[in-house]
């Protein structure tokens, strides 16, 4: 699901910080976030607005991470509503929304870990691809060169 | 971009099958949703009605409970509910005042049954009262007032005497919303048709309290818990419509004249 692969060039120290920088704001604002990470997509939006003049590297990353908070605000989204239904309104509990729930739940740490180990090796300059999103940010985001 | 769109297809599928492969464990069973949740509702019945067992006064007379129980018995029987999950409680107090209480409690005012002019108006009462109880409405108010978090904290310890207070004050002196008082007025003539009492007295109950004057204003709890009466007792002359009810009483006229006559 993640990989290393070769960046276009080597990025530098400065880079390097900047493109790691993109996943712990997400991580950072993941905790007040939840469950509906709506905190953690906008600093991820803002870092990749103000990012935008940056360098082929840092654009990259914070696209790669923008990207993959979108969907955890959709599955998080649902999951905080239904939940809502259940206790405001007339839905009872389900086996169908256990069943989300812990689906929801699994993806969210699968997404926290794999986000933490992203932000490491970036920070050492290697560039990681996730699965889908990393293919979808090398569509959006075009090199300079 | 054929590669991209494949992967983000197999993301989906893959979400959607643990999601499918999830769902077909009987979870509800394995963590007994429902035996919890009556549980809390239990314990949460329980500690409000002792609460109001030590503020108010209440009514142990036999014939008296018994009288009100043939009325409840009644309405619960022929709409199958299990009667004993209903517990009515009748308070020494003159206030026009009924309401129910988590886990089937239901506690009444003398005062409201010595305002019903009829016995058919005490059953619409406590058909209403029924019905907030089996449509949900009390836990679902108590979650929205005063969260979730708080009644499951208020039932796992003992240091909630203010919070106590503030439920109990929620549930006997605030009204439901508007669409969960019309349910259960609507539900409560269904009930009523059912065991074969008259609906139209519990309307009538509700427009003649509305016309009450000034000097039993300060007694009529119940009304401004149970706001839009007039409006009320309208809808539940529509739902009435013009169908004639059979109407059989539950008590004899003797046995509701001394119930009256207890009260004084």
């Amino acid at each position: 699901m993640i990989r290393i692969s070769h960046f276009s060039y080597d990025p530098g120290e400065h880079e390097a910080e900047n493109a790691s920088n993109s996943y712990l704001m997400s991580l950072i604002a993941i905790i007040a976030g939840l469950p509906l990470p709506l905190l953690n997509l906008l600093a991820t939006l803002g870092f990749y607005l103000g990012n935008q003049k940056g360098t082929y590297f840092v654009r990259w990353h914070c696209t790669q991470a923008l990207l993959s908070q979108l969907s955890l605000l959709l599955i998080n989204s649902v999951g905080f509503w239904w939940t809502i239904a259940i206790i405001f309104a007339d839905e009872s509990i389900t086996d169908r929304y256990i069943a989300y729930i812990i689906v929801a739940v699994l993806y969210n740490i699968f997404e926290f870990i794999a986000t933490i180990y992203t932000a490491i090796q970036t920070r050492k300059g290697i560039h990681v691809e996730w699965f889908f999103y990393g293919r979808l940010s090398s569509l959006i985001c075009k090199s300079d060169l | 971009m054929k590669k991209t769109l494949l992967q983000g297809i197999t993301i989906i599928v893959m979400f959607f099958s643990l999601w499918f492969i999830f769902a077909q464990i009987e979870w509800t069973k394995v963590l007994d949703t429902q035996k919890s949740t009556d549980k809390m509702e239990e314990h949460l019945g329980e500690l409000l009605w002792r609460f109001f067992q030590e503020s108010e006064r209440e009514i142990n007379n036999p014939f008296i409970v018994s009288s009100l129980d043939s009325l409840k018995e009644k309405v619960c029987f022929e709409n199958k509910i299990i009667h004993p999950s209903i517990k009515i409680h009748i308070v020494e107090n003159e206030a026009i005042n009924a309401f129910a209480l988590p886990d089937g409690h239901i506690v009444i005012y003398w005062g409201i049954i010595l305002n019903s002019m009829v016995q058919e108006e005490l059953s619409g009462i406590i058909s209403h009262e029924i019905a907030h109880t089996q449509l949900n409405h009390v836990m679902k108010k108590l979650i929205k007032e005063i969260g979730f978090s708080t009644l499951v904290s208020l039932t796992t310890s003992n240091n909630g005497s203010d919070v106590i207070k503030e439920t109990a004050k929620i549930l006997s002196s605030s009204a439901f919303d508007r669409s969960m008082e019309k349910e259960a007025d609507i539900k409560a003539v269904e009930y009523l048709v059912a065991a074969r009492i008259a609906p139209k007295p519990y309307a009538d109950f509700l427009y003649r309290i509305s016309l009450n004057d000034n000097e039993h204003l300060k007694y009529i709890n119940w009304m401004s818990t149970h706001p839009e009466y007039t409006e009320r007792s309208e809808y539940i002359l529509d739902k009435i419509g013009r169908n004639k009810y059979i109407n059989e009483p539950v008590l004899h006229a003797e046995t509701w004249n001394k119930l009256q006559a207890a009260l004084l």
